[in-house]
C-alpha cells in the first residue's frame, strides 16, 4: 500500500525540493488521494508550528569585540573587585561601631543625667549657709556608674571624639583631679561657693548637650560604605562582562 | 541577512576580509540571535549555546579569509552547527540519543486516537508549541539540526547539505523524518489533521 503513496516525498514536495518530474507526479497523486492530502496538510501545519516557536534571547552579547580591550581594563576590574570587598568589610565594621556607639551614648546619657542631679544637689548645698566650708567637694562624685562610660570616655575606643569630649566636659572640671578639688575646697568661703556654683551650672549645661545627637564623622556612616560597595561591585561586573566579550 | 540589501552585505564581507573588525561585528550582529536560537535548540542549555555562538563567531573571524562558495549566513551556520553537534558528541555525562539513527524509510504515520483540535488551528497555541518543543528535543540531533535549518532558518536543501556536510538525499530524509516525528507527537496528544 505504501508503494502507492509517495509518503517519503511529501516533505520535499511541500518545500518544492523535488525534481520537476517528481513534483508533478506527487501533485497528480494528491488530486486523487485524500489520505496524502491530509498528510500534506498535517506536515504544513507542523512546519508552521516549528516556525512559530518563541525566539529565545541570549543573556549577553555574543558578538566578540574584536578590537582588543584596553590594557588597563583587567587591572581595573581586579581593583574594583577588591574595592567592593573592602567596602563591604568597612560597611560591616562601621555598622558594628555605630551600634556600639549608640549603646554607649545611651549609657553616657544616663550617666550625664546622674551627674546633672548631683550638680543640682551641689548647688543647693552651696546656697545653704552651713555649707560655706567645703561645698564643692560634695558635688564631685565621679559619674562612673554606667558600664558604657569607660567606652564613651576613652578617645581610642570611641569613634566619635566630639561626643567623648562633650562627655568629658559634662563631668565638669570638678571631676578632673583630686588636687583641683582640694584647691576648690580650700579657696575659702568668699570665693569658693560662687565658683563651685558656676562649675555646677556649667556641668549641667554640658550634660544637657550630651543628650543631643552626637556629631558623627561621615566615615562611620555604614550607608556610605554600602553605597561604595554597590557602586564598585557594579563597575567590576560591567568590566568583567566587557572583558569576557573581548577576544 | 534579511532586511539588508545584498550589495551592502557584500561590501561588509569585503571590508571584513580586509581586516575591518567593525564590518565583521556588524555582519555577526545581524545573525547573533538566529545563531543563538539554533544552537540552543540543538544543545538545549543557554550557557552552552551562548558559548558556542561566541566561539563560532570568533572562529569565523579568524578564518574569514577562507570564506567562499556559500552565503555568509550559511557559512556562519555551518560553523555554529558543527560546534553544537561536537558539543553534544563530547557530552559523556548523560546518555545521548544517537546523533543519526539508521535510515528507515518506512516511518509510520500515527493515527489520531480521538478527534481533537485541528492542527492547522494551533499556530499560536502555547500548549501545542510546548509539545513541538518537546518533540524536537526527542529527535536525533542531526535530524533536529536539519529540520531547524529548514523550517526556522529557511535554508534551501542544497545549503543545508553544505552546512551539515552530507548528501542532499540525507538532508531530505532527515527533514522528513523530523517533521513526521513532530507531527506524530502532536497527533498522539489528541490533535487531528485537517480533512484532506
Amino acid at each position: 500500500m505504501t508503494q502507492e503513496h509517495p509518503h517519503a516525498e511529501l516533505s520535499a514536495y511541500i518545500d518544492g525540493a523535488l525534481a520537476p518530474a517528481a513534483q508533478a507526479a506527487v501533485r497528480g497523486h494528491l488530486e486523487t488521494c485524500a489520505l496524502c492530502r491530509t498528510h500534506v496538510a498535517e506536515l504544513r501545519a507542523t512546519v508552521a508550528l516549528v516556525h512559530a516557536l518563541p525566539d529565545p534571547v541570549p543573556s549577553r552579547r555574543l558578538v566578540p569585540r574584536l578590537a582588543s580591550a584596553p590594557a588597563w581594563l583587567a587591572p581595573l576590574r581586579t581593583l574594583m573587585t577588591l574595592a567592593s570587598g573592602a567596602a563591604v568589610f568597612l560597611f560591616i565594621a562601621s555598622s558594628l561601631v555605630t551600634n556600639i556607639n549608640f549603646l554607649a551614648s545611651s549609657g553616657a546619657a544616663t550617666t550625664a543625667t546622674s551627674a546633672n542631679e548631683v550638680s543640682r544637689d551641689a548647688v543647693a548645698k552651696q546656697q545653704a549657709p552651713a555649707a560655706a566650708g567645703a561645698p564643692a567637694a560634695t558635688g564631685v562624685p565621679a559619674p562612673t556608674g554606667s558600664p558604657f562610660a569607660a567606652f564613651a570616655v576613652s578617645p581610642t575606643a570611641s569613634p566619635v571624639p566630639a561626643a567623648s569630649q562633650l562627655l568629658d566636659s559634662a563631668r565638669g572640671g570638678a571631676t578632673d583631679d583630686p588636687q583641683k578639688r582640694a584647691d576648690q575646697a580650700t579657696a575659702g568661703p568668699s570665693g569658693a561657693p560662687g565658683a563651685a556654683a558656676a562649675n555646677a551650672v556649667n556641668a549641667e549645661d554640658n550634660a544637657r548637650l550630651t543628650n543631643a545627637e552626637p556629631q558623627r564623622s561621615p566615615l562611620v556612616n555604614p550607608l556610605l560604605w554600602l553605597t561604595l560597595a554597590l557602586i564598585s561591585g557594579a563597575i567590576a561586573i560591567a568590566l568583567h562582562r566587557r572583558l569576557r566579550s573581548s577576544v | 541577512m534579511s532586511g539588508a540589501p545584498e550589495s551592502e552585505i557584500q561590501l561588509l564581507i569585503e571590508r571584513a576580509r580586509s581586516g575591518d573588525t567593525r564590518a565583521f561585528e556588524d555582519l555577526a550582529r545581524r545573525e547573533e540571535r538566529a545563531l543563538y536560537r539554533h544552537a540552543l535548540r540543538i544543545v538545549g542549555t543557554t550557557s552552552d549555546a551562548e558559548d558556542i555562538v561566541q566561539d563560532a563567531l570568533f572562529s569565523a573571524w579568524r578564518s574569514i579569509a577562507s570564506f567562499q562558495g556559500i552565503s555568509f549566513r550559511a557559512w556562519l551556520f555551518r560553523i555554529a552547527t558543527n560546534r553544537a553537534l561536537d558539543q553534544l558528541r563530547s557530552r559523556k555525562r548523560r546518555p545521548e540519543l544517537p546523533l543519526d539513527p539508521p535510515d528507515d524509510d518506512e516511518v509510520t504515520w500515527a493515527e489520531p486516537v480521538a478527534p481533537g483540535p485541528d492542527l492547522t488551528q494551533l499556530a499560536g497555541d502555547r500548549e501545542a508549541l510546548a509539545a513541538v518543543d518537546a518533540a524536537l528535543e526527542g529527535l536525533p540531533a542531526e535530524q533536529r539540526a536539519a529540520l531547524l535549518l529548514r523550517d526556522v532558518e529557511g535554508f534551501a536543501y542544497e545549503e543545508i547539505a553544505v552546512i551539515t556536510s552530507v548528501e542532499i538525499g540525507t538532508v531530505k530524509s532527515r527533514i522528513h523524518r523530523g517533521r513526521l516525528a513532530v507531527r506524530n507527537t502532536l497527533i498522539s496528544r489528541g490533535w487531528r489533521g485537517p480533512e484532506g
